[in-house]
């Protein structure tokens, strides 16, 4: 395990634990629009972390991680809208449809590498989304669907910031242990050397689309909160677009740390409100944060977290990257 | 609708219409790409920045010389942006992997969509072809713009010119032999970041030719950067990232696939485009005309 030391082992668990206490009793002090705010932090930390299952520990530059966030979204707003499914089959459903989808995409997938890789995922994607836009009959075209129901029990905006933080968690949960078992670690190796980690009689695209789809699925979960979240679902949410988010939250927070894509979504949506406020111009300064951040660490920001951060990094939350 | 050989006709003429605009745009892509082994996410922004600076400059000028004009310094202000883009930019992330590239020029694309929004204002302009262009010609029983005709034949020159450029030119010769091996070239005392600039430069000059040749045929908006960046990179991918001819074929499939597309199955036609993307991705990654990466 990280840095060997049990201490700090410990103390990530520790710090883990406070800022969910900190989490649960936020809304007890918030207003409705942190609240409303928070609950959308809290999915797209989600849909970051998910990403970062591929791309940190991965290694793999998808562009179209955005699909199954969608199609998840979609699952849910057509379970629970069309066919008056409860919300919870919803929630189930999403990730089972958006895995089923990055299994197949992934396999495919997996015959790239690198460029052709993210340009394979982003076609898969823009396919999907051109799919989902123009089959009016089944998912409403382009105008998508609006009105997705809410069960009584999450009318309440803590209500339903409590529900998505608890599916959150418990996700978080589940790919904490994903990362941290021998398969985590062999996708580690598998990004660090592949070629060694096949001679190691790692398989290492099965492992590779293992991954892809538990991210998907992961997405999944985060699209089918989404869209019961917001009530409604639309092409948007598959737009590649959509797609560079998590790519940004991960490398905002940093890919080698496992809360870093959450704390890319916290930074990414209060930037986005406090330029909000201010300007029209939010694209723009997004644009130039993102460039900064790239011009800045010409080795990239993986290297910059590699290199620098992580001993800063690693004391407090556990270690990620392998030696 | 019938399919006579006059239809037939019309809808191959709107194919390589289509087509021309869609070759013009992804060949600067791929060149970019062939020679700098960048993917510059923000050529879509190129190309709209082209396009509104034809509308400004034939909504200016007013009379019937304001597209020829215009057809002139669109291009070229768009190659001036080029080159800001490739000394700022681009410059700083050549060593770079592809993920930091990828994001540094979908920033650009963030960027520029507002600085547009800024200078031009969110509302969709329109200007008309000038007059000598505007009519149309009939074949058979079917007319056809002569504007298209137009857009053809200079879709046309510009791959004979490219050619040209590349196969019979110093500037050519140093490109070709940057596209093989870059490092080898500067050890033989080339100036490679002067190649890679006037490469980038010659990518963004087609971006604008474009735009200005599509500004008399569409609404002019926010929002086109998109969606012909992502036509370009289905055209650029078809055909191999970085060939030339492949970018020639992958137009002419990609607009015909348009045209007869929308003809027979309205709603499908775009997603066989994407399904053309993935299917030569998936079978041949580098392409019809490409070779693989190294």
């Amino acid at each position: 395990m990280a840095g060997g030391s049990s201490t700090i082992w410990r103390s990530g668990w520790f710090w883990a634990g406070l800022a969910v206490v900190g989490l649960a009793l936020y809304p007890q002090f918030a207003s409705r629009y942190y609240i409303v705010l928070s609950t959308e932090v809290v999915i797209l930390a989600l849909l970051a972390t998910s990403y970062n299952l591929i791309f940190g520990y991965g290694g793999m530059v998808s562009f179209g991680h955005a699909a199954f966030f969608g199609l998840g979204a979609y699952a849910m707003a057509l379970l629970t809208k069309n066919y008056g499914s409860p919300m919870l089959v919803g929630l189930l459903a999403a990730p089972v449809v958006a895995a089923a989808f990055a299994f197949v995409i992934g396999w495919f997938c997996m015959r790239t590498i690198r460029l052709y890789f993210a340009l394979l995922s982003l076609g898969f994607a823009q396919l999907v989304w051109v799919i989902v836009r123009q089959w009016r009959e089944f998912t409403g075209g382009s105008d998508g669907i609006q009105g997705v129901p809410r069960p009584e029990i999450l009318a309440s905006h803590a209500n339903n910031y409590y529900f998505a933080l608890a599916v959150t968690i418990l996700c978080m949960l589940v790919m904490w242990f994903i990362v941290n078992s021998p398969f985590g670690w062999s996708l580690r190796a598998i990004r660090e050397n592949t070629q060694r980690s096949q001679f190691l009689g790692i398989n290492d695209r099965f492992y590779k689309l293992i991954a892809f789809t538990i991210a998907g699925a992961f997405a999944g979960v985060a699209g089918g909160l989404y869209s019961q979240f917001q009530k409604w679902a639309d092409p948007e949410l598959l737009f590649w677009t959509t797609s560079a988010n998590p790519v940004l939250m991960s490398i905002l927070g940093g890919m080698f740390n496992y809360v870093g894509p959450s704390i890319g979504a916290v930074a990414f949506v209060a930037l986005r409100e406090i330029i909000k406020v201010r300007t029209d111009y939010w694209p723009l300064v997004l644009g130039l944060v993102l460039l900064t951040l790239v011009l800045a660490l010409p080795g990239g920001i993986v290297g910059f977290v590699a290199e620098k951060a992580r001993p800063l990094l690693s004391a407090r939350k556990g270690e990620t990257r392998a030696p | 609708m019938t399919w006579d050989i006059g239809t037939i006709i019309l809808l191959i003429m709107s194919g390589l219409h289509h087509a021309s605009i869609l070759f013009i745009v992804a060949a600067g892509l791929t060149l970019v790409f062939g020679v700098l082994r960048v993917i510059n996410m923000a050529h879509g922004s190129l190309y709209m920045i082209g396009a509104f600076v034809a509308a400004s400059v034939i909504q200016q000028t007013g009379g019937a010389g304001g597209f020829w004009l215009a057809l002139l310094a669109a291009p070229v202000a768009v190659g001036l942006v080029g080159a800001v883009i490739e000394f700022g930019v681009l410059r700083r992330i050549y060593q770079a992997e592809h993920v930091v590239q990828l994001l540094a020029t979908y920033a650009l694309i963030l960027i520029f969509d507002d600085l547009v929004k800024m200078i031009w204002g969110a509302e969709y302009k329109s200007v008309s072809a000038p007059a000598a262009l505007a009519g149309s010609i009939r074949i058979g029983d079917q007319s056809v713009p002569v504007y298209n005709l137009f857009v053809i034949t200079w879709a046309l020159i510009l791959a004979a010119a490219l050619w040209l450029l590349i196969y019979r030119t110093g500037l050519g010769r140093l490109i070709r032999a940057a596209v093989e091996d870059a490092e080898m070239l500067e050890a033989l005392g080339v100036n490679i970041p002067r190649i890679f600039s006037s490469v980038f430069i010659i990518g963004a000059f087609l971006a604008g030719l474009g735009g200005v040749l599509v500004a008399p045929r569409g609404s002019i908006g926010l929002g086109m950067d998109l969606d012909i960046l992502i036509e370009a990179f289905v055209v650029a991918v078809i055909g191999g990232l970085g060939s030339f001819p492949g970018a020639l074929l992958g137009a002419g499939i990609i607009g015909m696939m348009y045209s007869f597309g929308t003809q027979i199955a309205p709603q499908m036609a775009m997603a066989f485009v994407f399904l053309a993307m993935v299917i030569v991705l998936i079978i041949r990654p580098w392409g019809l005309f490409g070779e693989p990466e190294r």
